[in-house]
């Protein structure tokens, strides 16, 4: 490793600026080749499913008999008749706003205080990534566990120690927060990028501030905020395009209520598409169902990137 | 899209053998030569192990019986998607709402002609009536048979009405006794709710309170679960919901949103005195060894005995190679199988009634004689409920029931919008035809 | 202008080696400091590892003890012939080697595929460059329930069904974009002088990227791999959709096999913690024996647009 980092500090200043080869007519073939496969499996698991998806969204079709074309109907019952969707979006839309703020916030302190000098940090930093690594099922499974009001480890800890308990996953006004709590429990995957990416701060920068004698809190809002946040940004981006996804926690943890209240789109979406026990699909009304939750997607995503120079290219040698 | 699919077709002959990407097979009518006959289960892997036991002694020369290992946990899922790739087994289990919706778009064998004549005992005259005319579509067909019946009904704990100083729940017992019960055993040693009933607070809520509006000499909530043509809440059905909310309100019902997925362990326990539920559970308990006294009585009821039922069954799909040898396999799973299985672990009275009798002997020998009499009133009760919508709409209707029912239960929304939801479940009947 | 992953790598590389040595000037506040940081961490690693070591106690505890109330924290009667019965209820060792060559043959495919775009789009000039990088990061955004009714269909329609195929093939045709989008990052801070030394050798492309990129790249790549292996190995809905005999499953669909619904049957929460503990292992192992490469190759994350 010492042998390649040290290549790099070599020549790495010299050669940033000389661009890439340019030996252009054997390099297109060479290219297409090396992307080939990427290519095949953009058309066939983004490109087909995309197509095939739009149109079954503007059918009737349950995947036994041949989809029957209804236009917008589904749309029109998306938006106007299902008692299910409004309460799925509510739901979809708490889950983003609780959940996004508190992993990056956590993520970050998290990522802070591990990237401290201390004897023992490997051990917290992995500790704290453990489970993420874990099968998400069998996590999510332990923790409906944790949570269950009359046998579970969290009420028992809590009356313990005479503080107040709760119904948790059990109540229409706590099953979120329960959920988004589980899903902090992974927030360990916000962290490691974070401590990527403040390891990346150059430590001279750190030096210069503590010679002029700004304080904890200034360094952090004017050296470490700033350098971190193109990263912050595609944390914001991932975590967010991650949460309007968010399926296992509700699936495994509440099946989506009680009531709507943690319906969210796409266990919803599931659901219509893989009923349960033996009835009959709508997979146009999912479709329709799915196209909703893009779209949502990449409007949030736009309005992100608009505040940002993030998904400009960054190849401006051309 | 043609491009898409020759790249795939691409992909398919040069990353792997061919076999793998290998056509159709083609299904129905009968075939000679031997047969394997594929049966597939919702059972725990104890039940399973001893279906296959009791498979093993199926004799024919041309047939053999393979039993498919599941993950029981997500049998759902998995028929979910057995269905779309038309790889069902010959044999599965199933409930009457999937016969049903199954039956209509044509995925099932209709096996209404071979019952009715039937050869020797194995004819529909020896199945519980109520539930072969259950398992009759519209038009008659009959796309799986009914295996084993479920009946419903109040599990108690005996020691906790004990130390309350109540008597014990038994046939007859109304509602208002019940209710009355479960303030008094709320909130005592460790239990929170004095019942549970998720069968009133789930979204098949609605169709059980029927048995309230039934017994009371009022209308059910819907006239038929498998061809409705209408929904309603009499004023009977009203008062019967207004006492649930009553209860739920004052904290000796559980609410709706109440997880029941571990009551049975917690009723085992002595945390939950008395709860709805399934005549299965006498299973479970069996190999549990509930460290309390329980019993299992009747549902209250308010001047006429009314009882919820329903069966499960077991389904062909229409592309089964040999028709005669699945039916074949099927008859010797409702003649003799269940006489193997039902003493280790009496799960359900069979709907075939000749074998019934080995259910009740193992309950009789567990010392279970509460749910022995309880089944037996539940069978012969005159007055039944269906317990959910078999059509295909059926999911809406749940939406419909947990935005518009639930509320109600936990007194977000007054009983008067009850009339608001029946509409609309109205117009979903209107809809679907 | 510093190439940003050099930072990285020199703090990622001393940070392995731990001791604090700073000027111990001011000593009490630094104490307290210390202190209260030790108090905090132990706070973490609580939280992070409680539930682990309760899932263990389960694990240990006979079947109706995990449902005493009040809850017991540790076992009345330890009961190790959980972890002998669980997996025994669902013939581990079957399942354990299909999930293995699943995850080995998706690990392998979707690192290679990925690193194979990265390089291309990162080091070769060619039309269309910024428009698949375009596509191959927007499909980031893609939600993955758009493909699964859609792909389903198409499984089922060339006869994949019931095969390992649709778990593995995919990623081997780039199936994971933010892979590929890492792999380009990491790629463009290796300087080009490298590549135009080995094209004066007469390396054509191919040896160019095996016999220096690759070794160049290991962080990167052995990142993808954790990634790649723990949700390979973790897969559950897949899986439980395309197989259908239960001697092809792999772990993660075995497991649900505890947790029965039906027929009047307590979960088997004991036996399922039990094996639990099994099938977590393997990505434990692989996590700790490379997570100093790891951390160094999101590093590249880090990088993202200060070029």
């Amino acid at each position: 490793m010492s042998r390649v980092s040290a290549a790099k500090t070599s020549v790495g200043r010299r050669s940033a600026r000389g661009g890439m080869s340019r030996n252009a007519g054997s390099d297109v073939k060479a290219a297409y080749l090396f992307i080939a496969p990427a290519m095949i499996g953009f058309f066939v698991f983004v490109g087909y499913p995309l197509v095939r998806s739009f149109y079954l969204a503007l059918t009737k079709y349950n995947g036994l008999t041949d989809p029957v074309f209804v236009g917008l109907g589904n749309f029109r019952r998306l938006f106007t008749t299902d008692p299910a969707f409004w309460p799925a979006l509510r739901a979809t839309g708490y889950l983003v706003v609780l959940y996004v703020p508190l992993s990056l916030i956590l993520g970050l302190a998290l990522a802070m205080f591990c990237n401290q000098r201390f004897a023992g940090v490997r051990v917290v930093r992995t500790l704290a990534y453990l489970p993420v690594v874990l099968p998400a099922i069998a996590t999510i499974t332990l923790w409906k566990f944790i949570l269950d009001p009359q046998v579970g480890l969290l009420n028992t800890v809590l009356d313990r120690l005479g503080l107040p308990t709760s119904l948790w996953l059990q109540s229409a006004n706590t099953s979120m927060p329960s959920v988004v709590l589980v899903m902090l429990w992974g927030v360990g995957a916000t962290m490691i990028i974070f401590l990527a990416a403040l390891q990346s701060v150059p430590t001279e920068l750190y030096e210069a501030a503590r010679v002029d004698g700004a304080g904890p809190w200034s360094v952090f809002f004017r050296i470490t905020l700033p350098m971190i946040s193109p990263i912050m940004l595609l944390q914001v981006i991932l975590q967010t395009t991650a949460a309007l996804q968010t399926f296992n926690q509700p699936k495994i943890l509440t099946n989506g209520g009680p009531g709507f209240s943690t319906n969210v789109l796409m266990l919803s979406i599931y659901n219509n598409g893989f009923p349960t026990l033996g009835r009959i699909p709508q997979l146009g009304y999912a479709s329709a169902q799915v196209w909703v939750l893009f779209v949502i997607i990449i409007a949030v995503i736009a309005l992100t990137a608009k505040f940002s120079s993030l998904w400009t290219y960054s190849d401006t040698s051309d | 899209m043609k491009r898409t699919l020759g790249v795939t077709a691409l992909a398919c002959a040069g990353l792997l053998a061919a076999t793998a990407c290998s056509g159709s097979d083609s299904g129905g009518g009968s075939s000679s030569g031997p047969v394997t006959v594929t049966v597939m289960t919702w059972e725990s892997a104890e039940t399973n192990a001893a279906i296959k036991k009791a498979l093993a002694d199926f004799k024919d020369d041309n047939i053999t019986v393979q039993l498919l290992d599941t993950p029981s946990g997500q049998y759902g899922d998995k028929l979910a998607s057995l269905t779309q790739a038309k790889k069902l087994p010959d044999l599965f289990w199933c409930g009457n709402d999937t016969e049903q919706q199954y039956t209509s778009q044509g995925l099932l064998v209709d096996w209404a002609d071979k019952i009715k004549d039937g050869d020797g005992d194995f004819k529909s005259d020896n199945f519980v009536s109520s539930a072969m005319d259950n398992w009759k579509t519209a038009d008659g067909q009959m796309g799986g048979l009914p295996s084993l019946m479920n009946t419903y009904g109040v599990w108690y704990n005996a020691d906790a009405f004990t130390a309350a100083g109540l008597p014990l729940p038994k046939a007859g017992w109304t509602w208002d006794e019940m209710y009355a019960d479960a303030a008094k055993l709320a909130n005592k040693n460790g239990a929170k709710y004095g019942l549970v009933a998720d069968q009133l607070t789930s979204p098949d809520g609605p169709f059980t309170m029927s048995m309230y509006a039934v017994s009371a000499g009022g209308a059910p909530f819907t006239d038929n679960v498998n061809h409705p043509t209408k929904a309603e809440a009499d004023d009977k059905y009203t008062e019967g919901v207004q006492k649930l909310v009553a209860a739920i309100k004052n904290g000796s019902v559980a609410p709706p949103g109440y997880d029941a997925s571990n009551v049975q362990s917690l009723f085992a326990a002595g945390k939950v005195p008395m709860t709805f539920g399934g005549q299965w559970l006498a299973a479970g308990f069996q190999t549990d060894k509930p460290k309390v006294k329980y019993g299992f009585a009747p549902f209250p009821q308010v001047q006429t005995p009314t009882t919820l039922y329903d069966s499960v069954g077991i389904c062909t799909p229409q592309y089964t190679k040999d028709q005669d040898s699945t039916f074949k396999v099927l008859s010797y799973i409702n003649t003799k199988v269940w006489d193997a299985v039902l003493p280790a672990s009496p799960v359900a009275p069979p709907a075939y009634k000749p074998a019934q009798a080995s259910y009740f002997d193992a309950l009789t020998k567990a010392q279970q004689s509460t749910v022995a009499d309880t089944v037996k009133a539940d069978l012969g009760a005159e007055k039944t409920v269906g317990v959910r919508f078999t059509t295909q709409w059926a999911q809406q209707v749940g939406d419909l029931t947990t935005a518009n029912y639930q509320p109600i239960l936990s007194g977000k929304k007054p009983v008067s919008d009850l009339p608001a939801y029946i509409e609309k479940i109205n117009g979903l009947i209107k809809q679907g035809g | 202008m510093t190439l940003p992953t050099e930072a990285a790598e020199a703090t990622a590389l001393t940070a392995g080696t731990e001791p604090a040595t700073r000027a111990p000037a001011r000593k009490k506040p630094r104490l307290i400091g210390t202190t209260s940081w030790y108090v905090v961490a132990i706070f973490i690693c609580a939280v992070m590892i409680v539930p682990l070591l309760w899932m263990i106690t389960i694990g240990l505890k006979s079947r109706t003890a995990v449902f005493d109330i009040p809850p017991k924290l540790l076992p009345h009667e330890w009961t190790w012939s959980n972890f002998v019965n669980g997996p025994k209820a669902i013939h581990f060792p079957r399942l354990f080697l299909n999930s293995m060559i699943i995850t080995a043959l998706s690990v392998f495919g979707g690192v290679l595929t990925a690193m194979m775009a990265g390089y291309a789009l990162a080091r070769l000039r060619f039309p269309g460059r910024k428009l698949w990088f375009y596509l191959f990061v927007g499909s980031m955004l893609l939600p993955g329930v758009v493909g699964l009714i859609p792909l389903f269909q198409l499984y089922k329609s060339i006869g994949w069904y019931d095969t390992w195929l649709p778990l593995i093939v995919p990623a081997f045709l780039g199936g994971n974009p933010l892979f590929i989008f890492l792999a380009r990052q990491y790629f463009l801070a290796i300087p080009y002088s490298i590549d135009e030394a080995a094209k004066i050798d007469g390396a054509g492309h191919l040896r160019i990227f095996v016999s220096v990129m690759l070794p160049l790249t290991r962080p990167a790549w052995l990142t993808m791999a954790i990634l790649a292996f723990q949700a390979s190995w973790n897969d559950y809905l897949n899986p439980l959709v395309y197989l259908y005999s239960s001697g092809k499953w792999p772990l993660s669909v075995g497991m649900a096999a505890f947790v029965s619904p039906f027929a009047g049957k307590t979960p088997d929460w004991s036996y399922y913690m039990a094996t639990n503990l099994l099938y977590m292992l393997p990505p434990l192992i692989i996590f700790f024996a490379a997570q100093r490469y790891f951390i160094q190759g999101l590093g590249a994350l880090g990088s993202t647009n200060q070029k």
